[in-house]
C-alpha cells in the first residue's frame, strides 16, 4: 500500500552532525530510515540507540557445536577399532579436547561469518539509488522520510544541521517513498 | 598523524593498485622463475624418491620441517597484529594490519606446502585426511601430528575469513572509485557493501568476535606445532617450556617480517605518511619485548638440562652450543636475542637502515632456531653410535628458494591488486570517535 512518503537524503561531512541530526529527527515528525557512515562510528550508534547485535548468538551456537563435532568425531574414529596407543584410553579425554578446541574455534567463526552475512543482509549485489559513492569515502548519509506536505520542512532541518541534499530517486524521480 | 584526512587516506591507499611499472613485473617474472625452479625440485623429488634430500639416519625431519615451523611462526604475527592488538586497542597496529594479515595467509599457505613435500610420495597425505582406509582404520587423533593437521587448517581457514572480512568496507571503497570491469570485480566482492548502520552494526560485533577467537588460536597453533617435537622423548624436545617458547618464537619473527615487508611497501608506494615512523618503531619495541621472552626460552632450557642432571639432555645442550651445529647455534643466540637489544636506543630504531638490518637478522636467526632444534636434537640423541650430521641438498635449498618466492610473489600480487592498508581502520584512527568494536 503506497501512503506516498517521500525521501530525502541529507549528506554529512562529519558523525557529530549526523548523530545531532538523528537526535533532531526523533523530536521531529519525520522519520528516520537508515545512515550510511565510512567508518562505525561510536557517536552515531550511540545516537541511534540501537540494538546489541545478534551476531554472539550464531558465533556461540557455531562454537558449541564444533567442540561436540571435535571432541565426538574423534572419539567415534578411536572406537571404530578400539586400538590401544601408547598405554592412552581408546577415548582420550586431553588429546580429544585439543581437536575439539579446534573444532569450537573453526566452527565458531564460520557462525560468526554466518551471522554477519544474514544480519546485516549480505551479499547484495544491487546496491540503493539513494546511496552515493562518497559515503564510503568521507560523507555520512541520513535518509528520511516525511509526508508530501512536509518536504520542504524535512529539507530546512537537514539545512539547518549542516547537511547538503539529495532527493531520493528510490521510488521515483520526485524522490516518493513507498510503505506499508 | 594529524594531517591525514579521509580523502588523503583514500587516495594514497588507491593510488598504490594504479598500473605497475616495468619493475614490478621483472620482479613478479623472476620470482615466478624462483616458484618454477622450486616446483621442478621437488618434482624431480617425486620422480626419483626423498633420498635426494639430505634426510637420512639419524636426521629424518630436515629443511622442510624447519621451513615448516619457520613460515607458521611468521604467520603469527599477522595475528597478533590484527587480532590481539585490536583487543588491547593499540591504534598503532591499524596501518600495518592488512598487510600483515596478508602476510599471515600468505605465510600459512607457504608452510602448508611443506608437509606434502615432507612427505616424499605426496599422494600418501590420505593417511593425514580425516578419511577411513580400506580397513576402516581412522587417523590417530591422539597424535600431535593429527592435532598439527587440524589446527594448520583452521588457522588457514580463520585467518583467510578474517581476512577478506576485515577488506570489505575497503573493498566498497574501491568499488565506489572504479570503472568498467574493475567496478563489476570489485561490486561481488564488496558483496553490496553500503556501510549502513545497520551493517556496520553486526560487522563491527562479528569483528569483535573474530579478534576474540583468533587470539586463542594463534596461541594454540604454534602450541601445537611445538607438541610435535614436545610430545616425543627426544633429549631437547621433551619439555614443557616448548609451547609457550614457540608461541613467543613465533611473533619475534612474525614481527621482524612484518618490518622487512613494511619498510619496502612505504618506500615504494610512498605510504610514509600512514606506515610512519612511530608505527615501525613500536613494532621495533615489540621485537625487544619478544626477544627478551625467546632469551629467557633459550636460558631456561640449558638450566633445566643442567638441574636436571639427566646426562642425555645435558650432554645435548653441551653439543648444541659447543658440537658439530655450534655455529648455527650462536647465529640463533646472538640474532635472536642480542641484535634486537639494539633496538633500545632510539637512534638504533628510528633509522630505516638499522631497522632493515636487524629485522632480516632476527628472521637468520629464527631460521637457525628451527635448525637448531629440529636437527640439533635428532642428529644428536640417546646412544651414541646412533648420532649423524645433517645437510641440506640442493633439492632441498631449491625447495626452500622456490617456498621463499612463492611468498613474496603473492604478497607483491596482493599488494598491487588489493587494498594493503586498512582504509577504514586508518579513518579510525584520525578519528576520535571511530572504533571497531561497539
Amino acid at each position: 500500500m503506497t501512503t506516498d512518503r517521500i525521501s530525502l537524503m541529507g549528506i554529512f561531512s562529519s558523525e557529530e552532525q549526523v548523530a545531532s541530526a538523528i537526535r533532531g529527527l526523533r523530536q521531529s515528525p519525520y522519520q528516520l530510515e537508515r545512515v550510511h557512515s565510512p567508518i562505525p562510528s561510536h557517536i552515531i550508534a550511540d545516537a541511534l540507540q540501537l540494538p546489541k547485535s545478534k551476531v554472539g548468538w550464531f558465533t556461540l551456537a557455531g562454537g558449541i557445536t564444533g567442540f561436540l563435532t571435535g571432541f565426538l568425531f574423534a572419539a567415534f574414529t578411536a572406537t571404530r577399532w578400539s586400538l590401544i596407543v601408547s598405554g592412552k584410553p581408546v577415548v582420550a579425554l586431553v588429546p580429544f579436547f585439543i581437536v575439539g578446541f579446534e573444532f569450537t574455534i573453526l566452527f565458531a567463526v564460520f557462525g560468526n561469518v554466518l551471522g554477519i552475512i544474514s544480519q546485516a543482509r549480505l551479499p547484495r549485489f544491487k546496491v540503493s539509488q539513494d546511496y552515493q559513492s562518497t559515503f564510503s569515502g568521507n560523507r555520512f548519509g541520513v535518509l528520511a522520510s516525511c509526508l508530501p506536505d512536509e518536504k520542504i520542512g524535512l529539507s530546512d532541518f537537514f539545512k539547518t544541521e549542516g547537511a547538503q541534499i539529495k532527493p531520493s530517486d528510490a521510488n521515483g524521480a520526485d524522490g516518493r517513498a513507498s510503505g506499508s | 598523524m594529524t594531517a591525514l584526512t579521509y580523502e588523503k587516506i583514500d587516495d594514497a591507499v588507491i593510488n598504490t593498485l594504479s598500473p605497475p611499472g616495468k619493475g614490478y613485473w621483472v620482479t613478479i617474472g623472476l620470482l615466478f622463475l624462483g616458484i618454477l625452479m622450486g616446483a621442478g625440485c621437488w618434482l624431480y623429488q617425486i620422480l626419483l624418491g626423498i633420498g635426494v634430500a639430505g634426510q637420512n639416519n639419524p636426521v629424518h625431519w630436515g629443511t622442510y620441517l624447519i621451513n615448516f615451523v619457520f613460515w607458521v611462526g611468521i604467520a603469527h604475527s599477522g595475528t597478533l597484529i590484527s587480532a590481539i592488538l585490536h583487543l588491547f586497542r593499540a591504534g598503532w597496529r591499524n596501518p600495518i594490519a592488512r598487510a600483515a594479515e596478508t602476510m599471515t595467509v600468505f605465510a600459512v599457505c607457504t608452510a602448508g606446502l611443506y608437509p606434502f613435500i615432507h612427505l616424499g610420495r605426496v599422494w600418501m597425505v590420505f593417511y593425514m585426511l580425516p578419511f577411513p582406509n580400506q580397513r576402516f582404520l581412522w587417523p590417530n587423533f591422539q597424535s600431535p601430528l593429527m592435532f598439527d593437521v587440524v589446527a594448520i587448517s583452521t588457522y588457514l581457514t580463520v585467518s583467510s575469513l578474517f581476512w577478506y572480512t576485515g577488506m570489505l568496507p575497503d573493498l566498497a571503497i574501491i568499488r565506489d572509485r572504479a570503472q568498467g570491469v574493475r567496478r563489476r570485480i570489485f561490486s561481488v566482492l564488496a558483496m553490496g557493501w553500503t556501510g549502513e548502520f545497520e551493517q556496520w552494526r553486526h560487522y563491527a560485533r562479528g569483528y569483535l568476535f573474530f579478534a576474540a577467537l583468533a587470539t586463542p588460536l594463534v596461541i594454540s597453533v604454534h602450541s601445537v606445532v611445538s607438541w610435535d617435537f614436545a610430545l616425543g622423548v627426544v633429549p631437547g624436545w621433551h619439555t614443557t617450556i616448548f609451547a609457550p617458547y614457540f608461541v613467543a618464537g613465533a611473533i619475534h619473527s612474525g614481527l621482524a617480517m612484518v618490518v622487512t615487508l613494511m619498510i619496502p611497501l612505504r618506500k615504494i608506494f610512498n605510504l610514509q605518511e600512514i606506515i610512519t615512523m612511530k608505527v615501525l618503531e613500536q613494532v621495533a619495541k615489540t621485537i625487544v619485548f619478544t626477544g627478551l621472552i625467546v632469551g629467557f626460552a633459550y636460558s631456561t632450557e640449558v638450566f633445566i638440562a643442567w638441574y636436571s642432571h639427566n646426562s642425555v639432555e645435558m650432554e645435548t645442550f653441551r653439543w648444541r652450543a659447543f658440537g658439530d651445529y655450534a655455529l648455527e647455534y650462536w647465529i640463533m643466540v646472538v640474532c635472536n636475542t642480542v641484535f634486537p637489544l639494539f633496538f633500545l636506543f632510539k637512534k638504533v630504531r628510528t633509522r630505516i637502515l638499522w631497522l632493515m638490518v636487524i629485522c632480516i637478522l632476527v628472521n637468520v636467526g629464527m631460521w637457525y632456531e628451527r635448525f637448531v632444534i629440529i636437527i640439533g636434537s635428532v642428529a644428536h640423541d640417546f646412544l651414541p653410535y646412533a648420532w649423524g650430521l645433517y645437510r641440506p641438498t640442493l633439492v632441498e635449498f631449491g625447495i626452500m628458494i622456490g617456498s621463499f618466492c612463492l611468498f613474496f610473489f603473492l604478497f607483491l600480487l596482493f599488494v598491487k591488486h588489493m587494498p594493503s592498508v586498512s582504509m577504514t581502520e586508518m579513518k579510525e584512527t584520525v578519528h576520535a570517535g571511530g572504533a571497531h568494536d561497539h
